[in-house]
């Protein structure tokens, strides 16, 4: 009942033995960076009419402003996503397990409904000055200045895999979010299309 | 052929200073960049390149461009064979291998050739009337003769070894056509600040400007401007080929086609799914044919065709001409043809003497003013044409080695016409145009205004205005080509010269303008009837140069103008498209995503025989050496029986239900009452359609006061969030509920078996597993080797079970962790297939049952609805049809002959009878009764049939089992086990 408790082990990526270091596809030129990085990540729902709460309440613990609806905001090393109306994706490094989720749920009170899915979701990478390019052989929307940049996010489906889309900077870098479950053939999708510009995976 | 080349010294837009080999029918010539297959033949003397669809007609190169109804052939070898391929688009390169098709033995000496003769005998409709008798010989004699006898080019049969992707633009304007009209509106829409997409089927950017020296330097202008505008993309290479709602357009491009060694990486095509604002269709017009007899011979040609072969690419397609016409613009034809060192050229020019004529006599050719050809003297080459003085009998043979034929010009309204803008007859070029749209305008020869001067002017104003359309400023003066070189494009209308002999209004389906009035006799006269009565148009080509000419033989036939019997409406894909186009990536294992498990690599390892249940890839079960399937089914089945077994249940959905509401919430979803459970219990529920049938199951646990952990079947997991998303959004919008998928947070794996507790025991830290510490129902949490767990103690398989589910990425090492535990007691891995075994001993509805024709109370279970409150399905549920004692309701089955397999989807009926008193749902060899064949099943009057036999018949098989009828508890009725 109270024997020691061992530490706990590194969680296993979903994509282990898939995404091997090196680079790939054409030769020459400045290769996309392709890359899983390891995230704590937390859906976050406000409780019904506590939308209001809910900001507040993490504003003030984190000093981030959940984003409204197609877009994305960044404070202290936390991305919110705005995903489905009341509801976002906070997305942080990985730290131990379960902490972002505690630090959230702490912070939201009764205002919010919080749900961890760092095992459940997988934060992949994909930059470089071809990634839009990249991006087009799967996701149909408009990733062109206007109708996307920097800070702007979206839930879609690529390669028949439900896809959160978020545009991180204006090399671009691309943060892609998607079921832990389907993350090996999103990949093989990323990969195959990233050939043709050469791609280096980190 | 010998003697002068073909190919002209200078001029047109090939590069003569290199030279490139290619192989047509085994034979090797040679050409330049710059050159289509077409071309290079030409110019080599080749006039002959296939046989016709259905009367292996010799045939030869009859257009210049994607219009090409004749010359097809297959391009590439072995795997990479692509039939009927257009040799009037395909670039060549080194080493291309090109193969005429349909003919055998050879192209000259075609055996099949004999049809010819026979042609009386095969009519349009010839099909139908002739295969009819006897039924039985359809498909052993009639459909392999006619599929040996028809169908062009051969596909190739191995697997396709290149590989192809598919994309998505997005555009302001996009404008299809890169001729005067595309150049002028792309550079005015980009000038203007538009994001323009300007897509190009042909590999040069001009259209009719790369026939006209005289814009060559406006051309070059233009394209330099419009290649310097950062917001234009250019896409050459790529066929814009259908027209869908909302302004989306399907594109393929050829990206490697052209290159005789493909760089890597680099997919062969790209399907490119285009979504624009603003469309300017810019497609240009098709010229058309005249069905005279003989219309299809070698040495028959469209003359604007003959005309790019000299302008364009510097071959003379034939050194004496005759043209025959209706039409001013066809005279450059001859002259062009002069120019480049043809003999002579005879005009034969449908109506009457006119300035056109006129001033071509005064250049010194010959005109025959108010004639027509009546027909053509050569076989697999011309020598000769009939000419008729209009009216009048008998005829004239002029010598000649090629006849240019235009019948005028109609817009290319394909894809106009795909989008269901109205078309309107102009009867000056006798075509039909494209009206208003939304959204789209059409431009230049694409709407009738032909000239290269008027087609560029227009092409700008559509240009402007599209971009004007999408809120840009206009700021783009640029010069554009004079209107006063083009040629009056009048017609008098001229569709088929009345004489005797094949005239062909389909070339490359064989259709004859005989065959279309026969339609019309036998009843198909309404256009759409007759189309496919006779195949007109149903080629891939879709009767782009013979399309209106047989709609016009059909208009006369019925006493009509052509314009009020119309054109057959358009459809995708303007050409062929490449059907690994279409696919894309999503081929071989990426034909769908596959869902895998955090265990999947551990199962791979250790020999799981994998089964797809939805995307989800599972173990069936994991095969030891020499064991056949079912010997692995029985042994996992029996260690969980007797010892303990593990299985993978993380594809098992799972929902994580919070909100003051929660428990309200899911009292209305489920027939059973949640709100009531207590904090770290689950309970099994059933959750109905709204039309009373039952929708799925599963346990669902009460984590807090406002927080739900519901499971749902594999199957349905998808299902039931939707469910959830139709009533909180649209019926329940009061509730305070939040929810969202969890199965993939969660790795879930199910420790059963007698010696259950005894492994889970020497995993888990921190957990009393005794029945006080964690009872029935129960769950808590805990760690196993360090990683965070939450056990719940349920049962699938009727034994002492526990599930326990951790965080995904820690899935293998808890694994691993109870596996070594349980070495000691003998723990096996087992799969689905003896999951479902030992779930169908313990009588447990899954998907076979939960079929959607299934209530409640068929399955017995309706004693779990709540007795107080509503939920779904609960009225519709008591609907009289529903709750009729007549329904077949839920039983077991037993092979009388244990040895004797009993068929899921066998009826029971009784001995000797036809019928059907029930059908059987599930059935599996059982390990509890020996090995026996059971299974469950639904059958009326099931409770008072227990104890009774029946006859399970699968007459498929011719099989009839006798079964007794028992409960459908097999095993463990009083459940004593789970909670042992």
């Amino acid at each position: 009942m109270s024997a020691p408790e061992p530490a706990v082990p590194a969680p296993r990526s979903p994509l282990a033995g898939v995404a091997t270091t090196g680079r790939y596809g054409a030769a020459g030129g400045t290769p996309l960076a392709i890359a899983e990085i390891p995230a704590a990540i937390v859906q976050l729902a406000a409780r019904r009419g506590r939308a209001g709460d809910l900001a507040r309440a993490v504003s003030g613990a984190f000093g981030l402003d959940l984003p409204p609806p197609g877009r994305a905001a960044s404070a202290r090393g936390i991305d919110a996503i705005w995903i489905q109306p009341d509801a976002w994706l906070l997305l942080a490094p990985r730290g131990a397990e379960g902490a972002l989720a505690a630090e959230v749920k702490r912070a939201a009170g009764d205002a919010g409904s919080v749900v961890d899915q760092s095992h459940g979701k997988t934060l992949m990478s994909l930059a470089g000055a071809a990634a839009r390019r990249v991006m087009a052989k799967g996701c149909r929307l408009d990733l062109d200045a206007p109708a996307f940049g920097p800070g702007r996010a979206a839930v879609t489906q690529i390669a028949q895999i439900g896809c959160v889309v978020h545009q991180r900077d204006a090399i671009p870098t691309y943060g892609l979010v998607v079921p832990s479950s389907l993350a090996i053939p999103f990949f093989e999708w990323l990969t195959s299309s990233a050939a043709e510009f050469g791609y280096e995976v980190g | 052929m010998t003697g002068r080349a073909f190919r002209i010294a200078g001029g047109g837009h090939i590069d003569r200073s290199r030279t490139v080999r290619f192989r047509f029918d085994g034979k090797e010539h040679s050409g330049h960049p710059g050159d289509t297959l077409a071309s290079a033949l030409l110019a080599a003397g080749v006039r002959l390149v296939g046989r016709s669809f259905k009367y292996h007609r010799p045939r030869g190169i009859y257009s210049a461009g994607p219009e090409e109804p004749n010359a097809l052939v297959e391009i590439g070898t072995g795997a990479r064979r692509t039939p009927n391929t257009r040799m009037t688009t395909a670039e060549i390169h080194d080493g291309l291998v090109a193969e005429s098709q349909n003919r055998w033995p050879s192209l000259r000496f075609d055996a099949m050739a004999a049809t010819s003769v026979a042609a009386r005998l095969l009519p349009a409709g010839f099909y139908y009337k002739t295969f009819m008798w006897p039924a039985s010989f359809w498909e052993k004699v009639y459909e392999p003769m006619i599929r040996r006898a028809a169908g062009l080019g051969r596909a190739a049969t191995e697997p396709d070894p290149d590989h192809y992707e598919a994309a998505h633009a997005h555009c302001d304007v996009l404008v299809v056509g890169a001729g005067a009209a595309g150049l002028a509106a792309a550079r005015a829409a980009g000038e203007a600040g538009a994001r323009v997409l300007l897509a190009e089927q042909d590999f040069l950017l001009g259209g009719g400007l790369l026939l006209e020296p005289a814009h060559e330097a406006w051309r070059g202008e233009t394209l330099a401007a419009i290649i310097a505008l950062p917001n234009v993309t250019v896409m050459p290479r790529t066929t814009v080929f259908g027209y869908y709602d909302h302004n989306m357009l399907g594109a393929l491009e050829r990206v490697t086609d052209h290159l005789a060694t493909a760089p890597d990486h680099v997919p062969r095509q790209r399907s490119w799914t285009i979504r624009a604002r603003e469309v300017v269709l810019a497609t240009g017009a098709d010229e058309r044919l005249v069905a005279f007899p003989d219309n299809d011979r070698p040495g028959v040609m469209l003359a604007g065709a003959a005309r790019a072969y000299v302008a364009r690419f510097g071959v003379v397609p034939g050194r004496r001409v005759v043209l025959f016409t209706n039409n001013d613009a066809a005279y450059a034809t001859a002259d062009t043809l002069l120019a480049a060192g043809a003999d002579s050229a005879t005009i034969v020019d449908f109506r009457p003497f006119g300035t056109a004529a006129a001033a071509a006599r005064a250049r010194g050719i010959e005109v025959l003013p108010g004639s027509e050809v009546i027909g053509v003297d050569g076989g697999t080459s011309l020598y000769a044409v009939q000419v008729r003085r209009r009216g009048t009998w008998g005829s004239t043979q002029v010598p000649a080695d090629l006849l240019c034929v235009s019948g005028g010009y109609s817009p290319a309204v394909h894809l106009a016409s795909q989008a269901r803008t109205p078309l309107a007859w102009d009867a000056r070029i006798a075509a039909f145009v494209p009206g208003e749209a939304a959204r789209q305008r059409s431009a230049g020869g694409a709407r009738g205004v032909f000239g290269i001067g008027a087609a560029a002017h227009d092409g700008a104003a559509a240009g402007r205005a599209a971009a004007i359309a999408t809120g840009c400023r206009v700021g783009s003066e640029f010069v554009l080509p004079g209107r006063n070189g083009d040629a009056d494009p009048t017609v008098m209308p001229c569709w088929e010269i009345a004489a005797p002999g094949k005239a062909f209004v389909d070339l490359q389906n064989d259709v004859t303008a005989a065959d279309i009035r026969l339609a019309r006799q036998e009843g198909y006269e309404h256009i759409e009837h007759a189309k496919r009565y006779t195949t007109h148009t149903m080629a891939t080509d879709q009767g782009k140069i013979g399309g209106l000419v047989g709609a016009a033989v059909l208009a006369e036939a019925r006493g009509l103008p052509v314009e009020q019997v119309g054109i057959p409406t358009y459809r995708p894909y303007v050409t062929p498209v490449t059907w690994g186009a279409v696919a894309a990536h999503h081929v071989g294992k990426a034909f769908a995503p596959i869902r895998r498990t955090m265990l999947h690599d551990w199962h791979v390892r250790n020999g799981a025989d994998f089964m797809e249940a939805g995307l989800w890839l599972r173990p069936g079960f994991y095969p030891q050496k020499g064991e056949s399937p079912w010997d692995s089914v029985l042994r996992e089945a029996r260690a969980v029986r007797r010892a303990v077994g593990i299985c993978d249940v993380s594809t098992l959905g799972k929902i994580d239900v919070q909100g003051k509401d929660a428990g309200v919430f899911l009292d209305r979803l489920y027939m059973n009452t949640f709100s009531t459970l207590a904090i770290g219990k689950a309970r099994y529920g059933i959750m109905l359609r709204e039309d009373g049938m039952v929708f799925d199951d599963g346990t669902t646990t009460r984590l807090a006061e406002d927080h739900f952990f519901v499971t749902t079947t594999t199957a349905n997991a998808a299902r039931v969030m939707e469910h959830m998303d139709l009533y909180a959004q649209t019926v329940w919008p009061d509730l305070d509920v939040q929810y969202c998928s969890v199965t993939d947070q969660w790795a879930s794996m199910s420790i059963a078996g007698p010696k259950a507790r005894s492994t889970v025991a020497r995993a888990v830290a921190g957990l009393d597993l005794s029945n006080e510490g964690l009872p029935f129902m129960g769950v808590a949490d805990a760690t196993v080797a360090g990683c965070p767990v939450r056990v719940f103690r349920i049962s699938f398989s009727g034994e002492l079970a526990y599930e326990i589910a951790t965080p995904a990425g820690y899935a293998l090492a808890v694994w691993e962790a109870v596996l070594a535990a349980g070495r000691a007691d003998g723990i096996v891995p087992y799969g689905v297939e003896a999951l479902g075994l030992l779930r169908i001993e313990k009588g447990h509805v899954a998907g076979s049952e939960l079929n959607g024709h299934t209530t409640a109370r068929d399955l017995g279970l309706d004693r779990m609805a709540k007795k107080r409150g509503d939920f779904v399905g609960r009225v519709l549920a008591e609907r009289p049809g529903l709750v009729d004692p007549g329904r077949p309701t839920f039983v077991g089955i037993r092979s009388v002959d244990p040895k004797r397999q009993v068929r899921q989807g066998a009826h029971l009926v009784e001995p000797g009878s036809f019928k059907s008193l029930g059908w059987v749902s599930s059935v599996t060899r059982s390990v509890e009764l020996g090995d026996a064949w059971i299974g469950l099943a639904l059958l009326t009057d099931g409770k008072a049939r227990i104890g009774s036999r029946l006859v399970a018949a699968f007459p498929l098989k011719d099989e009839a089992v006798e079964v007794e009828i028992v409960s459908p508890h097999f095993i463990d009725p009083e459940n004593a086990r789970v909670r042992a």
